[in-house]
C-alpha cells in the first residue's frame, strides 16, 4: 500500500476517541481500589497483635510509609511511561523512598547487628513472605495492567517493571500490617527481596504484555 | 529567529490539528498526516539507508499514531509525542531487522542443491528417476495419465483436456490427488 494510502484510509478511520486520563487521576483511581482491597485481605487475615505498639515506633511508620509510597510513585511512573512525550526522569520517581525504604531496613540490620552480634542477623526460611506478597499483589498487579494496556507501549520493559513494583510494594507494606516478621535481615531479604524479584520478573515479560495496537483499517 | 518562529507556528498547527483530529475531525486529520508524512520520512531515511525498508517505517509510525492518537494531551507539546512514538517504532524496527538477519544468509549462488542434478552423482539421479516412475505406476489410469501429460510431458491443462476429452477442472483435480498420493507413497519409502 502507499504511504498517501494508508493516510487516507487512516483518516477515513478517524473516529473520535476518549483522550487517555491524566496518570496522577489513574494514580489516584489505582491506588484506592487497592488500599481498599489490601485492607480487606489485612482484616481477613487478621491485624497483628502488637499493632497499636507497633505504629508507635517511628522506624516502623518509617519503613511501612515508604513501602507505600513506593508504591504509588511506581504506579504514577508506571502510567506516565505508557504516554509518549513525557520527561525520562518522571520513571525515576520511586527511588527515593525505594531508597528511604532500603535504607531502614539496613539501618535496622545495622542496629541488631549492634545490639546483638552476628546472632542479630541470622536469616531464617520463611515461607509465608514471597507467596503472601505474590498472592495479595496479584489483584493490584491485574489492575493497573488492565489500566496500562489503554497507553502506549513506548517503554513496556520499565513500565511493567514499575507496574509489578507497585503491586508488590503495596502487598509488602499490607503484609507488615498483619505479619509479626520484624527481624530487620528477614524484613529485607524475604520480603524486599521478593519485592525487589517480582519486579525483575516484571520486566522479562514486558514485551510479551504491552504491544502496539494494530488498528483495523479498510 | 524567523526559523524558531516558523517551528513553533508549525507546533502550535499540529498541536491543534490533533485535537481536532482526537474529536473525529477527518480533514484536519488528513491534513495533520499529510504534513507529517515528509518530516516523518526525513527523520526515519536519516537512519536507514534502504528506501523500502525506511517506508515500511513510516508506515508503521502512521499506524501506530494512529493507534495511540487517545494518548495525546492537548495541553502538552506534540513534537515530543510524536517523537517518542517514532523513535520507539524506528527502533522496534532495527530490532526486528537485526533479528531477521540474523536467521538469514546472503549468498550469490548456493552451494548446493538437493535437487538440482548438477550436484548430484549420475547414481543418485537415475535412484531418483526410478522412485518416481515407480510411485507413477501405482497411480490408478486417471490420476496417471493427468499426471503423464501435465507433468511429465509438460502439456498445458488446456491441450491435456483436448488430448483426453476431459474437463479441464477434472483434470487440475487428478494431477492435484496424483501429486498428493506420490508425496504420501515416497515419503512411506524414506
Amino acid at each position: 500500500m502507499q504511504t498517501e494510502d494508508l493516510i487516507r484510509a487512516l483518516a477515513a478511520d478517524a473516529t473520535p476517541v476518549k483522550r487517555l486520563v491524566r496518570p496522577g487521576r489513574r494514580t489516584i483511581t489505582w491506588l484506592t481500589i487497592s488500599v481498599v482491597y489490601i485492607a480487606a485481605v489485612v482484616l481477613f487475615m487478621g491485624l497483628r497483635p502488637d499493632l497499636s505498639t507497633k505504629l508507635a515506633e517511628p522506624r516502623f511508620l518509617i519503613e511501612v510509609g515508604a513501602a507505600f509510597l513506593t508504591s504509588m510513585m511506581a504506579a504514577a511512573a508506571a502510567f506516565c511511561a505508557g504516554c509518549p512525550g513525557r520527561p525520562l526522569w518522571e520513571r525515576l520517581a520511586p527511588l527515593p523512598f525505594l531508597a528511604i525504604w532500603l535504607g531502614s531496613l539496613g539501618e535496622g540490620c545495622w542496629r541488631d547487628w549492634v545490639g546483638s552480634g552476628p546472632d542479630g542477623l541470622t536469616l531464617q526460611l520463611d515461607f509465608l513472605c514471597f507467596p503472601t506478597i505474590v498472592a495479595v499483589s496479584i489483584a493490584p498487579a491485574v489492575l493497573i495492567f488492565s489500566m496500562l494496556r489503554q497507553g502506549a507501549p513506548i517503554a513496556p520493559v520499565a513500565t511493567t517493571a514499575l507496574a509489578t513494583l507497585a503491586a508488590a510494594a503495596l502487598a509488602a507494606a499490607g503484609l507488615r500490617l498483619f505479619h509479626p516478621q520484624d527481624a530487620s535481615v528477614m524484613v529485607l531479604v524475604w520480603q524486599f527481596g521478593s519485592v525487589a524479584a517480582l519486579a525483575g520478573v516484571g520486566a522479562l515479560f514486558g514485551r510479551r504484555l504491552l504491544r502496539w495496537p494494530h488498528p483495523r483499517i479498510t | 529567529m524567523r526559523k524558531l518562529n516558523r517551528q513553533q507556528d508549525r507546533e502550535e498547527s499540529w498541536r491543534i490539528l490533533m485535537r481536532a483530529a482526537q474529536d473525529g475531525d477527518r480533514t484536519a486529520y488528513t491534513r495533520l498526516l499529510s504534513e507529517l508524512l515528509p518530516v516523518l520520512r526525513q527523520i526515519v531515511r536519516r537512519r536507514c539507508r534502504n528506501p523500502q525498508d525506511a517506508e515500511d517505517i513510516v508506515q508503521e509510525v502512521l499506524l501506530s499514531v494512529h493507534a495511540v492518537r487517545h494518548t495525546y494531551d492537548p495541553t502538552r507539546a506534540f513534537m515530543p509525542w510524536l517523537m517518542t512514538i517514532t523513535m520507539r517504532r524506528i527502533t522496534d524496527a532495527a530490532r526486528k531487522l537485526s533479528s531477521r538477519s540474523a536467521n538469514e544468509t546472503t549468498v550469490d549462488v548456493l552451494p548446493e542443491t538437493f535437487s538440482g542434478h548438477e550436484t548430484k552423482k549420475e547414481q543418485d539421479t537415475s535412484d531418483d528417476n526410478e522412485v518416481i516412475r515407480r510411485a507413477i505406476s501405482l497411480l490408478p489410469p486417471g490420476q496417471r495419465q493427468a499426471i503423464v501429460l501435465v507433468k511429465l510431458r509438460g502439456l498445458s491443462f488446456q491441450e491435456a483436456a483436448t488430448a483426453t476429452g476431459k474437463s479441464i477442472s477434472s483434470l487440475k483435480v487428478a494431477v492435484h490427488r496424483a501429486v498428493k498420493a506420490m508425496r504420501r507413497n515416497l515419503n512411506r519409502k524414506i
